[in-house]
């Protein structure tokens, strides 16, 4: 319910920002078509409905968004809503990777330090994780196509497949080898993050009263670990994975930028450069929702995790 | 103070984080001094590699990278420090109202500012920008936007908590105004996290900046890292030197603030830090 | 006699470099027998917690750790002990139960499963039906329901039941309870004393037991070790120690514990009525919002009391129970919903916001806790002024006063510039008095002004009140869980239950012929209720 609430008003503000951007649709066309007189202007604001009240046009934008339709991109002469349908596998292909990596690895790395607290090996997790928390992500993906594609030759650094043919299984590999870049590029930044909650969590929960209790059980370490300290030092984590979405999201678009993955960032950017702001509005409209999807499946993650989160409140 | 700077010294990585700051505040500072001339212009021969003439080489254009990158430096700082002002202002005043007065200006506080957190911060700054224009004004007011959401919901927690302590309740009792209650009882209490945040904040808007930037959303007159590494990135098969300098630069800086912000965070909750450390 | 099983020798203590004292246990040696329960009793900071960790193996090493002495069960040297060793014997031989039932259990496992734990741990067969069992045998209603129970379905009492059964699940020779009733309500702390003194007997335990509380001492204890800085001041018989004790510390602190023995208080029914509530309710919605459920939970249910000038009127009862509430209303702190709050004949429930000021200054709050009621970034002279001031109080004339209320409480005026963080609890509940009487009111709400101190300090403030009240013949709504108190202090008591005070009358005679069956529950319930019951 919530959800549908944002939603509508994102919808709103979108409209807002569609108004306030720079030339109206009407003087955009006939500049377009050369054709500046005032009365062709007049005719086409009447057909796209610009000449009626605020809300009027509000409700048929709203209208629109309901069936999908997102507008109209000029540039492209295509609609908007196709132009990013097309894109957002891509999109979600690297984003929910990434986002699946840099939990992964974040939490374990999160977890060796804690549990080595004040060792090495706590040291080098604590001190990478703040570097790599204060790199910027396009910096990190160009020194790693400097260095693993420019350099090494390793993995390719472009794109996300090599357009040529082959069969289904190479297919699949090629896309992984194209994958890891972006991907661990995206993750870098998220894994800093997750490492460090992580460890603080961890560290909380180790002092707190129950995981005394537990010692006073006479378990095993790891048993405490595993069972008390972590079940519960993982809550915030996740909290904060969910808040993080819009992040994780708006990385993407710089990734997808420097790796020139087909996704909808990097239509984003290309619809910087074209001064499209239909589509580039589009994507803002589609990310959103990326991210109150990202909020929905980390709410029902939390909700299974812990107890005390009753069903259906 | 003297406790204070006592406990902050404690934290060896937030004194080094202290003294490159200072290092970089003064480069921003004394950068019409250093390189009078404008970073624009060339100054040698383009494609010159770095260690020679020029200390860190020249760009495509021929212009001097370091001189770019010391000029730069002014930007990073002043977006960061302007931008957080105004988010930490806002987050400030719409936290400390719903934290304070609770009911339903805390129920629609809230939920404007859960929805400005849903929104994916880096696209809405990019739509903001791109909107209205790329100029500093408009970067500024863009990270201001989508930075403030946290501000408020500390704020608003800290406030909640702090409300319901019995000093403040005595405050109230003893016939204090609401006015006094907020500013002189719970804000100077709320405040210690807030610091923290705001300098790990300046930290983010760097980053955030350079990020337009880097898109090609900077401002056309000034320069800065990010616009630095977009603009080289196409030739980095060529010439590595253009984009990987500014970057360090980004990240020393980035770096000296977080750090800063833990030395902060750990002064001014001498119990927390133990706790992390051990 | 027979052999001990445990023999704590000359057991210390370091504390970390910087403490204000080097040891927090220093010598400690006594021995715990089969079949006994053994309380350890001390103050706060008395190094009763640290000993019951240590025999544990608890301690929240490095930072503190066991620095010298034995610890001898069944022929060995605790303190040589491996981790590995140290886990074979917790929860098999020995088992603990801690003060915080909130926070003593996982909130994200089944209660079931965490017994259940304890018992493949340590690689014992029986799982299920075991767990069964041991719910019984803590006297949980419906066993079969709570194998799907969290922790957070509990109450307190049900929590610290669970455990219970956790401790005991593999029949431990040694039980070792550190304060597990200090934060139970008082009847549900008297079922708990019942069923450690119970299962005690069945299985012919050693225990343990550790607490700041002497009734809780008369109630269970067979033998009682008092401590006092980290040192075992007096160890004996609990007749000997509560009846006869030897040592000064002992004496004074047995002397500070209020007798339940009502005195005789002149009468007040000529007096005149300062306030006079009737019909309050308040209940309380959670704002639900708009797409989840309301919950309504009535906290004050029409509640009539009146204090007449210069009386102090008890309001006692569980936590829960809404004497906190009505207190609030009382002072306006929060609205209530229903009644009339009449104050010298006005009713104060029909101001608001800045019509309520007149009054604000005639009626005055002592608050419980001395470490939140302070804001710790004021300076003492400036928290006690701050009323007079905003009452229009010329600053310099307003900090004069606060000197004189200084040493009204007995602190040294010159102590004005200083923060709350520089004083010690006692103190802190002075200077919270202290702002109390700075605006010269006329009635008192007190809200448990002493429980958070520790009971010879607790005297002194209560002392300290009686005096201050006879002296400025101010009224008093004091608000306490602590019967012991009340009987001393009060000179009517109102007890609230559910919402509702089912009973009130004039002290003495409340405590000595209860009506209400609440009531009678409540005073039998009071630990060691037949010792110190008459004044000596």
């Amino acid at each position: 319910m919530k959800s549908v609430a944002i939603l509508l008003a994102i919808v709103i503000l979108n409209f807002l920002l569609i108004r306030l951007a720079p030339g109206d649709p009407a003087s955009v066309i006939a500049g377009e078509a050369g054709a500046a007189d005032a009365k062709y202007i007049a005719q086409l604001r009447e057909q796209f409905g610009l000449d009626k009240p605020l809300t009027t046009q509000l409700a048929l934008y709203v209208g629109g968004v309901v069936t999908f339709d997102l507008g109209w991109s000029y540039r492209n002469q295509r609609s908007v809503a196709d132009m990013v349908g097309e894109r957002l596998p891509a999109t979600l292909l690297l984003t929910v990777t990434a986002f699946i990596v840099a939990l992964a690895i974040g939490i374990g790395l999160g977890v060796l330090a804690a549990t080595r607290v004040g060792t090495w090996a706590d040291s080098l997790v604590t001190v990478a994780a703040l570097g790599f928390y204060a790199t910027p992500l396009f910096w990190v993906g160009l020194m790693a196509i400097l260095l693993f594609s420019v350099n090494l030759g390793w993995l390719p650094a472009f794109g996300m497949q090599t357009p040529v043919a082959m069969p289904f299984g190479d297919r699949v590999v090629d896309v992984a080898r194209h994958m890891v870049l972006p991907v661990l590029t995206l993750a870098v930044f998220f894994v800093a993050i997750y490492a460090r909650l992580t460890r603080a969590s961890m560290l909380e929960v180790q002092d707190m009263d129950f995981v005394r209790t537990a010692r006073a059980k006479g378990l095993a370490p790891a048993r405490i670990l595993r069972a008390h300290t972590l079940r519960n030092a993982i809550l915030p984590v996740i909290t904060f994975a969910g808040i993080q979405a819009g992040q994780l999201v708006g990385g993407s678009i710089v990734v997808e930028t420097v790796f020139a993955w087909p996704g909808i960032g990097r239509l984003a950017f290309e619809a910087l450069l074209q001064r499209d702001y239909n589509l580039l509005l589009g994507v803002f409209f589609l990310t959103s929702v990326m991210v109150i999807a990202f909020n929905l499946v980390t709410d029902l993650v939390y909700s299974l995790v812990d107890p005390r989160i009753e069903v259906g409140s | 103070m003297r406790e204070f700077w006592q406990r902050y010294r404690r934290n060896k990585g937030a004194v080094v984080g202290l003294a490159v700051l200072a290092f970089i505040v003064l480069i921003a500072a004394a950068a019409p001094l250093v390189y009078p001339a404008s970073p624009w212009e060339m100054a040698g021969a383009p494609f010159q590699r770095p260690f020679g003439e020029f200390p860190l080489g020249t760009d495509m254009l021929g212009r001097n990278i370091l001189s770019g990158i010391v000029h730069g430096a002014r930007v990073s700082l002043m977006v960061g420090i302007v931008s957080t002002f105004f988010a930490v202002t806002l987050g400030l005043a719409l936290g400390a109202l719903a934290g304070y007065f609770g009911g339903v200006i805390d129920d629609a506080l809230m939920r404007f500012t859960e929805f400005f957190q849903t929104i994916p911060s880096f696209v809405f700054a990019i739509v903001l920008v791109a909107i209205f224009r790329p100029s500093i004004a408009s970067i500024v007011a863009a990270i201001a936007v989508v930075s403030w959401p946290p501000v408020a919901r500390l704020v608003r927690g800290e406030f909640l908590s702090l409300r319901r302590r019995e000093f403040v309740q005595a405050a109230v009792v003893v016939g204090e105004t609401h006015l006094r209650i907020i500013l002189g009882q719970i804000l100077p209490n709320a405040l210690s996290p807030v610091i923290v945040m705001a300098s790990l904040m300046i930290a983010s808007a760097i980053l955030l900046e350079s990020a337009l930037s880097f898109l090609g959303l900077g401002d056309p007159n000034m320069m800065s890292w990010g616009y630095m590494i977009g603009a080289s990135r196409s030739v980095i098969r060529q010439a590595w030197w253009m984009s990987t300098f500014p970057g360090v630069a980004i990240l020393i800086t980035v770096l000296a603030l977080n750090l800063v912000g833990e030395g902060l965070s750990d002064a001014m909750n001498p119990r927390l830090a133990r706790k992390g450390r051990a | 006699m027979t052999e001990p099983l445990l023999s704590v020798r000359d057991l210390t203590i370091d504390l970390p470099p910087g403490s204000d004292r080097p040891h927090a246990v220093e010598n400690v040696s006594f021995d715990l027998h089969e079949n006994e329960i053994l309380c350890l009793v001390g103050e706060s900071g008395s190094g009763k917690s640290l000993t019951a960790a240590a025999v544990m193996g608890l301690l929240p090493q490095p930072s503190v750790r066991p620095s010298g002495g034995e610890l001898l069960f069944e022929g060995r040297d605790l303190l040589k002990l491996s981790e590995e060793e140290w886990r074979g014997l917790r929860g098999r031989r020995f088992g603990m139960i801690f003060q915080e039932p909130m926070t003593a259990l996982n909130p994200v496992m089944r209660v079931s499963d965490q017994i259940l734990e304890v018992l493949q741990a340590h690689g014992e067969a029986g799982g299920e039906d075991r767990v069964t069992e041991l719910l019984q045998a803590v006297n949980l209603p419906d066993p079969e329901r709570l194998r799907s129970a969290y922790p957070h379905h509990l109450s307190g009492g049900q929590r610290q039941r669970v455990m219970i059964a956790m401790a005991l699940a593999l029949r431990p020779t040694i039980l070792i309870a550190d304060e597990p009733t200090t934060a139970l309500d008082v009847t549900t702390q008297a079922q708990i004393l019942a069923l450690i003194r119970q299962l005690q007997s069945e299985r012919q335990m050693g225990v343990l037991f550790i607490t700041h509380d002497f009734g809780v001492v008369a109630e269970i204890a067979d033998r009682v070790a008092v401590m006092q800085h980290g040192r075992i001041v007096e160890l004996g018989a609990k007749e000997q120690v509560l009846e006869a004790p030897t040592h000064d510390y002992t004496k004074r602190l047995i002397q500070a514990v209020p007798t339940l023995d009502p005195p005789e208080r002149r009468p007040l029914d000529r007096a005149l009525t300062v306030l006079s509530v009737k019909g309050l309710g308040k209940t309380y919605r959670t704002a639900g919002g708009l797409f989840r459920p309301r919950r309504v939970v009535t906290a004050a249910k029409n509640v009539t009391l009146s204090i007449r000038k210069g009386e102090t009127l008890g309001l006692v009862g569980e936590s829960g129970s809404g004497k906190t509430t009505v207190g609030r209303c009382v002072i306006r702190l929060i609205d209530s919903d229903a009644g009339r709050i009449d104050f010298h004949g006005v009713d104060l429930n029909a101001f608001r916001g800045r019509a309520l000021r007149p009054y604000r200054k005639r009626v005055q709050m002592i608050f419980q806790d001395p470490y939140a009621s302070l804001n710790p970034r004021h300076k003492v002279g400036d928290i006690i002024a701050a009323g007079p001031i905003a009452f229009g109080t010329a600053k310099p004339d307003a900090v004069k006063r606060a000197q004189e209320l200084l040493s009204l409480v007995g602190l040294d005026p010159s102590v004005i510039d200083r923060y709350p963080h520089e004083f010690s609890g006692g103190q802190r509940q002075r200077i919270g008095i202290a702002r109390a009487l700075a605006l010269q009111p006329e009635l008192l709400i007190a809200d448990e002004p002493v429980s958070a101190l520790d009971v010879s300090v607790q005297a002194q403030v209560l002392d300290l009140l009686a005096d201050i009240k006879r002296r400025l013949n101010l009224s008093m709504l004091f608000i306490t869980h602590d019967l012991r108190v009340a009987a001393q202090v009060c000179d009517r008591v109102a007890v609230m239950y559910q919402g509702e005070i089912v009973e009130q009358g004039s002290t003495g005679e409340l405590f000595r012929h209860p009506s209400h069956p609440y009531t009678r529950t409540l005073l039998d319930a009071i630990p060691g209720k037949h010792w110190r019951a008459r004044r000596a």
